[in-house]
């Protein structure tokens, strides 16, 4: 009998779960979705870029050749303050809301890739040019996933100052060396604000969890 | 050079610095002259102006100094007087004067010195030999530098405006580095004076960058005058001209971006305000070389090429880092290969190698110009991918209207040097066609096409050479060239004629120009089946009866080879050839061949003929009635009729034909017919058998024996089928020999073994053959073989025995029989004559049989034989005669026979033997296992008594007590066989195989291996006495056919061990 009680005891616990199953808005496909997924698009896609970047930063360091391409070779920062910043102290980055969060992210990007074309054009060599022309395409996605992202939670794009636009111009004082130095900070730049990012989007991410985790919760502690 | 000092006293010489330069006995008469007069002046000097010296800078006027007399005090005047022509003096207040350049010679300068106390006078003479000529100290006008290039100009002026004479001078530059003023470079440089001033340029370059230290330059001339016969010397130094960089805060290196030659040297320096700590080139530390400051440098030699990114020079500084990148490549190479033609008349394409590498990228890359000569006209080479083949590039050229000759130069250049190529083309004659494209074929008629297809370009003033591939279904490919007229829109079109109607043809087109240079690639195949036409012959046909002379066969040649059969009561028949369209003229074929017939002779021999090679040659005589042609038709003989495998025609001129066929197989037999036509019909002239080629038989012929005597045998064969003959049978071959049938082998028929005897018959009508002179009763092996041109055929034998000779046995028996008889007769009589001496010599007094020692005496003397071997017991027998006299106790002495050697075995021991028929020396001592017998011990039976005699004939053998006594000490050496303790038990047989092992011979069979190897027989495990029965009692030391080999029913053959033995020792032949 205490068996029998126990059967029916599931089933009615599994009919109450069923009844507010169209009720949990995760499983709902008709609503908004809400930018959850995009978010975490767009973590992943970050994840994705400092695998690529690892690549690439391979093959380019070795093309600039021996200093740069040595582990321990860490120069200090010349000629590179075009760059945007991705080092930033801690509790500044903590006192960031979404929106600036979001548009430092956004701006650094553009500002990246603009340089990294310039780098593409600069290459010397063909498969060099193929690996920053695929990575400059994976970076343009990553932008473009941000600024979903930001459209989704209703921020508006960063506008560009009219002449602020990052060039890249191999002026003739800027010096082979210089430019190496410049390539070589372009790239660590690049891995610095990809694993900022990541760590942005994942914080953005476990803030804008949806509530259906809560419900899901709720339905667990109900049913049993 | 000397000046002397003239005086209305003495002259002395007043420089001996001067002497230098006369010859050394001058110079010695001078020095002592020079020390005399020296104090002579000294006590002079003083009260005379003295020492006058003058010099010159510019060759006009001669600076002349003196000193005045000691007590002459300042402004004192002076009087200096020239004597020459006009003499000229000058009165003045100081020591030194301006005067005149003076002619050649000596002048007489007269010095008075007018002092308050009176006048001193100085007479010297001076001559420009004595003038010194030291250019004024030139100046630097302009120290610059060039720090990009790291280059020095120095610029100054030569003032040649003061020198009235054209003169050489010689500038010396020398380049200080440092605050230490270190000299790194002294260099002379080399001008002329033409009266006018005049600036000069000098450029030098420094091997380390002039960013890295403090530059300084001086200069200092020597004016080396031809005319002026004085003393030259080097001017002053200038005063220095320093050039230095203004350091910048961040520190850096120099020189940057630096472009430089594989293998050169160059120096990197880092200006900075800290201290560097280490330089590096790619990844390799170089030591540093210390400059002002901090500044340092490094000095790298025989660079090595660059990678694509340049070779980075890193100076490393504490918390900074500072470097350059440099670029060491070649020059470009000359460009190689180069070529110029045209696809189309339009535009020209040049290509070339561009050689060795340069090892410089991106913008040093080498930039190409192809330049035309006679146009003016010129294209860059852009570079628009980094290709992945870099050994060949090309550039297009447009062309000039009416100009088909151009000199084309290209050139090549980088930052390391430049190179150029020229060509002189006629384009005209340099025309590489497109492919051409839509290529058609179209009918003209059955044996003639038109081809078109278009060919971009402008050849309108040019002719087009094209090759048209013309390919047919399993034939050769054909080529044709045609020569067409260029023309404007680029369609061209072209007949082919001589084709085959019906007939699927594959084209395909190329084309160049007239002046051939390079053929276009080929243009896509096109499949094209001509039209078709009317024939115009019919086939190749041939008819004859069937073998029944019902019906009419008719044979055709088509593209297969056809029969159809008409029977003869039908003067027409329906066949459906609709599917065979090729087949459409039979029906007319047929009213020309049936008004001819054949006719046969009667009388024809068929001929032989042998092939040669695939074919067959038949020749015949012209015969003028063959008015047609010849017709000749083969069959393979072996088949059926009717029997056509082909047929030829032959014109009626030709008396040959090589007839060929793949069909003709070697060996096979064929039946060729040759028909000669007449007006009436064909006749059969000549039947040949043929082969290509003849090959051995495959059989050999049957053959019997017909008749048998005692010396002939008659043996007939059969002949051999001529499918299995393979070629015309030229005769036999019979052999025979003596022979039985499992021993005789004729192996080697060949090798003419002189007992083989061997009849070759080549008649090949005979079919019996009568061998006589044999002998009677022999076993003859007779071999026969048939053979051809193409060998020897198997063969075939038989095994027969001629009868017996039974005269000669009648002979052979009746003569011995009657001289016994005779013997017999004459022997009977002569002992019936003499019987009183036979008695007393034959039959004697018989002794007493109680005293006889006959069977010790028999012992001993066999005793003392025991070590012999058992055949020389013979001895032992004449005993015997004395036995003879007690028949009641011993067996006769015809029992010796059985030791005979070729007596046979008894028989008494074992039933299973029946076959033991071959030599045995002595009878086994198996037989001694039998006297333990308790059945021997009874003396009684019959039986008993040929035991008994039997072991008294091998005791001294066969003892095994005395055996044992003899066996500890006689291990090695002979072993007779009767050591083998045969009576001893099983357990004894471990302790015997000890013994053997000491022993030299052994028996051929192992004893133990007897008593083991029948295990299972139940005679094995009985008591001693059956071990007796394991083998025969011959057999244990006999080595072979004890035991017949095929007597399977006796248990001894049954044992592996046993067998084993035998197979080794009873071979056949043995």
């Amino acid at each position: 009998m205490d068996m029998s009680w126990d059967s029916w005891g599931m089933l009615a616990c599994l009919c109450t779960v069923l009844w507010h199953l169209p009720a949990v808005p995760a499983l709902n496909r008709t609503g908004d979705p809400g930018p959850g997924p995009s978010i975490q698009k767009t973590y992943d896609l970050t994840r994705y870029l400092e695998h690529q970047l690892r690549s690439l930063a391979g093959t380019y360091l070795n093309y600039l050749g021996p200093p740069f391409n040595e582990p321990d070779f860490n120069p200090p920062r010349l000629g590179a303050d075009t760059l945007p910043r991705a080092t930033v102290n801690l509790e500044v980055w903590r006192s960031l809301n979404d929106k600036l969060r979001l548009t430092q992210n956004y701006e650094a990007y553009s500002h990246l890739l603009c340089y990294l074309r310039g780098l593409n054009r600069q290459a010397a060599t063909a498969e060099l040019r193929r690996s920053l022309a695929h990575f400059c395409t994976s970076l343009q996605g990553l932008l473009g996933s941000i600024a979903g992202v930001m459209a989704t939670l209703g921020y508006p794009l960063p506008q560009p100052l009219p002449g602020t636009e990052p060039t890249w111009t191999p002026g003739p004082a800027h010096s082979d060396f210089l430019q190496k130095m410049d390539d070589f900070w372009l790239l660590k730049e690049l891995q610095t604000w990809l694993w900022r990012s990541a760590k942005d989007f994942n914080r953005l991410k476990k803030k804008m969890q949806p509530p259906a985790a809560a419900v899901t919760l709720h339905l667990e502690a109900h049913g049993f | 050079m000397d000046i002397y000092l003239c005086s209305k006293r003495p002259s002395w010489l007043v420089d001996n610095r001067r002497m230098r330069t006369t010859s050394d006995f001058q110079w010695l008469l001078s020095a002592f002259v020079l020390l005399y007069l020296m104090n002579h002046v000294n006590s002079q000097r003083k009260e005379t102006p003295y020492d006058l010296k003058c010099t010159t800078n510019n060759l006009q006027t001669w600076d002349c100094s003196w000193k005045a007399p000691s007590e002459a005090g300042h402004g004192t005047l002076s009087e200096f007087c020239i004597d020459n022509r006009s003499r000229s003096c000058y009165q003045l207040a100081r020591t030194n004067i301006e005067i005149p350049a003076l002619s050649r010679g000596d002048h007489e300068i007269t010095i008075r010195s007018l002092q308050d106390a009176g006048s001193s006078t100085s007479k010297f003479i001076l001559n420009e030999k004595n003038i010194s000529l030291i250019p004024d100290t030139p100046e630097i006008l302009n120290l610059s530098a060039d720090f990009s290039t790291s280059t020095l100009h120095v610029k100054w002026n030569d003032k040649g405006s003061v020198y009235p004479r054209h003169s050489n001078v010689i500038w010396e530059i020398k380049i200080l580095r440092k605050k230490s003023m270190e000299l790194v470079k002294l260099v002379t440089h080399n001008t002329t004076l033409n009266g006018k001033d005049a600036v000069h340029h000098w450029s030098w370059v420094s091997d380390l960058p002039l960013e890295c230290a403090t530059h300084y330059v001086g200069i200092r001339c020597y004016v080396d005058n031809l005319l002026f016969s004085g003393h030259k010397e080097w001017s002053d130094w200038s005063p220095v001209k320093n050039v230095s960089w203004t350091p910048a805060s961040q520190p850096k290196v120099f020189p940057q971006d630096k472009v430089i030659l594989v293998g050169s040297d160059i120096t990197f320096c880092c200006v900075s305000q800290e201290k560097v700590l280490s330089a590096q080139i790619g990844s390799t530390y170089c030591p540093l070389i210390h400059l002002d400051g901090e500044n340092v440098a490094i000095k790298i030699r025989n660079i090595s090429v660059s990678d694509s990114s340049g070779t980075n020079v890193v100076f490393m500084i504490e918390d900074n880092v500072c470097g350059t990148v440099v670029f060491a490549g070649y020059p470009p190479d000359t460009p190689q290969k180069l070529n110029c033609e045209t696809h189309d008349l339009k535009e020209i394409i040049c290509s070339w190698n561009p050689g060795r590498p340069t090892g410089l990228v991106g913008p040093r890359n080498t930039s190409y110009t192809l330049f035309e000569g006679f146009s003016g006209k010129y294209v860059r080479f852009k570079r628009v991918e980094v290709s992945t083949n870099e050994s060949y590039h090309q550039l297009l050229f447009q062309m000039v209207p009416n100009q088909e000759i151009y000199n084309f130069t290209l050139y090549a250049r980088n930052p390391l040097g430049r190179s150029q190529s020229t060509i002189l083309v006629n384009i005209t004659e340099k025309v590489y066609p497109h492919t051409p494209t839509s290529f058609k074929v179209k009918d003209i008629n059955s044996t003639a096409v038109i081809l078109s297809w278009h060919l971009p370009g402008s050849f309108a003033k040019i002719n087009l050479l094209c090759q048209i591939e013309i390919k047919k279904i399993n034939s050769v490919q054909e080529l044709r060239n045609v020569t067409i007229k260029g023309v404007e829109n680029s369609s061209y079109r072209i007949a082919v004629g001589k084709l085959n109607p019906y007939t699927v043809y594959t084209f395909r087109i190329r084309c160049s120009t007239e002046t051939f240079w390079k053929w276009s690639k080929w243009s896509n195949k096109k499949q094209h089946l001509t039209t078709e036409a009317i024939p115009s012959k019919g086939p190749d046909t041939w008819r004859e009866w069937s073998s029944d002379g019902k019906n009419l066969i008719i044979y055709w040649k088509s593209s297969a080879f056809r029969q159809l059969t008409k029977p003869q009561n039908k003067s027409s028949f329906r066949e459906d050839f609709s599917r065979q369209p090729q087949l459409r003229l039979i029906l007319w074929l047929f009213n020309h061949i049936e008004p001819k017939s054949c006719y046969v002779q009667n009388d024809l021999q068929t001929e032989q003929a042998v092939g040669m090679g695939k074919g067959i040659l038949l020749t015949w005589h012209h015969d003028p009635n063959m008015t047609c042609d010849y017709v000749i038709k083969w069959c393979n003989s072996s088949r059926s009729e009717p029997c056509l495998m082909d047929w030829r025609k032959v014109p009626s001129n030709s008396t040959e034909a090589l007839i060929q066929s793949d069909q003709f197989r070697p060996g096979v037999r064929y039946n060729f017919f040759l028909y000669g036509c007449r007006n009436q019909g064909y006749q059969l002239l000549r039947s040949i058998i043929g082969y290509i080629e003849e090959l051995a038989p495959i059989v050999a012929p049957n053959f019997t024996v017909e008749d048998t005597s005692a010396d002939s045998i008659l043996v007939k064969w059969e002949d051999i089928p001529v499918e299995e003959l393979r070629g015309f049978l030229r005769g036999y071959l019979f052999y025979f020999e003596k022979g039985e049938r499992d021993t005789s082998k004729m192996r080697d028929l060949e090798s003419g073994r002189s007992d083989i005897k061997v009849k070759n018959i080549t008649d090949i009508s005979q079919k019996t053959l009568r061998i006589a002179d044999l002998q009677g009763k022999t076993s003859y092996h007779l071999v026969l073989r048939a053979y051809t041109d193409g060998g020897m055929g198997p063969e075939k034998s038989m095994f027969v025995v001629t009868k017996e000779n039974s005269v000669g046995l009648i002979i052979a028996i009746l003569i011995p029989v009657a001289v016994a008889v005779i013997v017999g007769v004459v022997t009977s009589i002569l002992c019936y004559r003499k019987r009183e001496w036979i008695k007393e010599t034959f039959y004697p007094d018989i002794p007493n049989p109680e005293n006889c020692k006959a069977l010790q005496f028999q012992k001993s003397v066999c005793e003392g034989s025991g070590a012999l071997k058992t055949l020389e017991m013979n001895p032992c027998t004449p005993n015997n005669v004395e036995v003879l006299e007690t028949r009641s106790t011993f067996p006769k002495i015809e029992d010796t026979e059985i030791i005979s050697p070729v007596a046979e075995c008894p028989e008494d021991s074992s039933d299973a033997e029946p076959e033991n028929h071959v030599v045995v020396s002595y009878c086994p001592p198996i037989i001694e296992e039998e006297i333990p017998n308790p059945a021997g011990d009874e003396a009684g039976g019959t039986s008993q008594v040929i035991y008994i005699d039997v072991q008294s004939m091998y005791q001294p053998q066969a003892k095994p007590e005395e055996e044992h006594e003899k066996d500890p000490g006689g291990g090695a050496g002979y072993k007779p066989q009767m050591h083998l303790p045969i009576n001893a038990t099983v357990e004894d047989i471990a302790a015997e195989d000890d013994l053997d092992k000491t022993a030299g011979y052994r028996p051929q069979a192992n004893v133990n291996t007897w008593n083991l190897v029948s295990p299972d027989s139940p005679r094995s495990t009985d008591s001693n006495s059956e071990i007796v029965s394991f083998g025969s009692p011959c057999s244990i030391n006999s080595r072979q056919f004890l035991i017949p080999p095929k007597d399977e029913d006796s248990p001894q053959s049954n044992g592996g061990g046993w067998s084993f033995t035998n197979f080794f020792q009873n071979k056949p032949n043995d």
